[in-house]
């Protein structure tokens, strides 16, 4: 926790992109009253898929408000292809948002709403591009049937049409995967996956680690409003398996078990309470492949090894602790 | 085009079917009451103050203050607004289309409505005069006050609450004690057009001063509707 901060790694290689398809957030901020919801993030993305990761709550809709010009930085400077996204819907033709919560008129038919966006993003064959993109999304078949119908997978994919329509370079989705079921779910990656390949900037959050892990080149971490760590996943992933682990162990001898423990370079702490033997780790993948061998040379049979901290939120918080 | 786009889609949206039923059953009062009058006589002369405390002061403000709140603030509530607000698209386009469509389907409810009960209520030569001035004070009054809701719906998600108490409290009680209030109160520009085109149909603020703040308020409304909505940010979905 001493250790200096590590400056986050730039996620986009020299040279800088052409700036159609960027996104920049510089040191911003985002408070409603007393609470602060984004703290002082800072990153630029470029054309690839950037998965916005963190638990609920953590600021991740905010940001993503933000960038589509739905909310005010409260400090700070948001940029979303070099122009500022409040007050400036000109800002929307290099945009796509696909919205989680909000909702599209139920009497709309999924062609009717993807034609209605084509018309309002001004194109010059509405009917056409709305084609397009029903085709992209494999909604042809319910094109013409209510929304009020829908399941919500099919209300998340009609509004990734309305969204991509007019072929913006940058992309934003909130929680694409929520109510999808897994096929919906591979079908959706492929999707997003290609449309990268096409040269998209693509920002989407997640809570789920597994989510952004099959989808995301990049990651960007956030906890607590703050942006916890950024890089690819494989990075990332190291940085959440490397950190300090606490396990319960339950044994025959757990008294002489600890003793052996204590022996170990990669423990640094025993606790005995309770009938329960804690152990501190400072590497999990060291200590979960050395711990059979430490109990068998001690003549201990082991019943029971687990971690105790092993949810998202403690990694979370530990990520954000260690910068 | 985009006009008549977002038009369409606001169209379709306030015609939802309980509303429309509802709405129609609240433009049907004025016409019952005509013909309950008529029933047992041979019409009024007075029937300017008769259908003022009718429709001007409940069954218009009622209307408009339901399309108007239901035609902006309803969408952004439920974020439908959204995908409107994330396009290309002025602002002020989508204020001005939303008040057009929720005002002209409040005018063509409600004036036909006010027309036919002054015809049955008014005594024969007093009628059609009245129908006339009082049918455009309406005519006025629907854009008016659509627009002042449906900009207050922009300003506060308790928009319907507030319209209600604007039209119930401020101008049914407040603006008959204090005379300097009846420049915010619409029902006074309604009754102030009336008695413009028929001096005899209504006493009121004076009819050149009821078109004239009609207009303010209506530029006004629209105006703040759209700076408004220009700066909106979405409520905390964390």
């Amino acid at each position: 926790m001493s250790q200096a901060a590590q400056p986050i790694p730039a996620l986009q290689p020299t040279p800088a992109p052409p700036p159609t398809g960027t996104l920049v957030l510089e040191h911003v901020s985002r408070w409603y009253g007393n609470v602060v919801a984004v703290n002082d993030v800072t990153f630029e993305i470029g054309p690839g898929v950037t998965g916005l990761l963190g638990p609920n709550g953590a600021g991740k809709t905010t940001i993503l408000h933000m960038l589509a010009g739905l909310l005010r930085p409260s400090a700070g400077t948001v940029l979303v292809a070099g122009q500022s996204a409040w007050r400036n819907p000109a800002v929307y033709r290099s945009i796509g948002l696909v919205p989680e919560r909000e909702a599209v008129h139920d009497f709309l038919t999924g062609r009717a709403f993807v034609e209605m966006c084509a018309r309002l993003q001004r194109l010059p064959e509405p009917r056409a591009a709305a084609a397009r993109a029903i085709a992209t999304v494999e909604l042809e078949s319910a094109a013409d049937r209510p929304v009020g119908t829908y399941s919500k997978g099919m209300r998340q994919r009609v509004k990734i049409a309305g969204a991509l329509v007019h072929e913006p370079p940058i992309l934003l989705l909130d929680e694409p995967f929520n109510g999808m079921d897994p096929r919906q779910r591979l079908h959706m990656i492929a999707l997003l996956r290609s449309m990268a390949a096409a040269g998209r900037a693509i920002l989407f959050s997640s809570h789920i680690l597994e989510e952004v892990e099959r989808l995301a080149d990049q990651v960007l971490v956030i906890h607590a409003g703050r942006l916890a760590a950024a890089g690819n996943f494989r990075e990332i992933r190291r940085l959440m398996t490397d950190r300090p682990h606490t396990f319960v162990v339950r044994s025959s001898d757990d008294r002489r078990l600890a003793a052996a423990f204590m022996a170990q370079p990669a423990v640094f702490g025993t606790q005995l309470d309770d009938g329960r033997l804690t152990v501190q780790v400072a590497e999990f993948g060291g200590f979960t492949r050395a711990v059979a061998t430490v109990a068998r040379d001690a003549g201990v049979s082991l019943f029971e090894v687990a971690p105790t901290d092993d949810s998202l939120e403690s990694v979370f918080a530990y990520l954000v602790s260690r910068r | 085009m985009i006009f008549s786009e977002v038009a369409r889609v606001t169209l379709r949206a306030l015609l939802g079917r309980r509303r429309t039923i509802l709405m129609l059953l609240l433009a049907g009062i004025p016409i019952l009451v005509g013909l309950l009058v008529r029933a047992n006589s041979s019409g009024v002369s007075d029937v300017g103050p008769t259908l003022d405390g009718l429709v001007i002061r409940i069954v218009l403000p009622l209307v408009a203050l339901v399309f108007g709140t239901a035609a902006l603030g309803s969408e952004l509530e439920d974020g439908t607004a959204v995908h409107l607000l994330t396009k290309p698209i002025r602002r002020s386009t989508i204020v001005l289309a939303k008040v057009a469509v929720a005002g002209t389907l409040t005018a063509l409810l409600l004036v036909p409505s006010t027309v036919i009960a002054a015809l049955l209520i008014g005594r024969a030569g007093v009628g059609s005069e009245a129908a006339l001035a009082m049918g455009v004070g309406v005519l006025v009054g629907s854009y008016v006050y659509v627009a002042v809701f449906a900009t207050l719906s922009v300003l506060t998600s308790r928009g319907l609450i507030i319209g209600l108490g604007y039209a119930l409290i401020w101008e049914g009680l407040l603006a008959g004690v204090l005379p300097g209030s009846q420049a915010f109160s619409v029902r006074e520009y309604v009754r102030g057009i009336a008695e413009l085109l028929a001096p005899s149909t209504m006493d009121s603020m004076g009819g050149g001063a009821g078109a004239l703040y009609a207009a303010v308020a209506l530029v006004a409304a629209i105006v703040i509707g759209s700076l408004r909505l220009a700066a909106y940010e979405v409520r905390g979905a964390e």
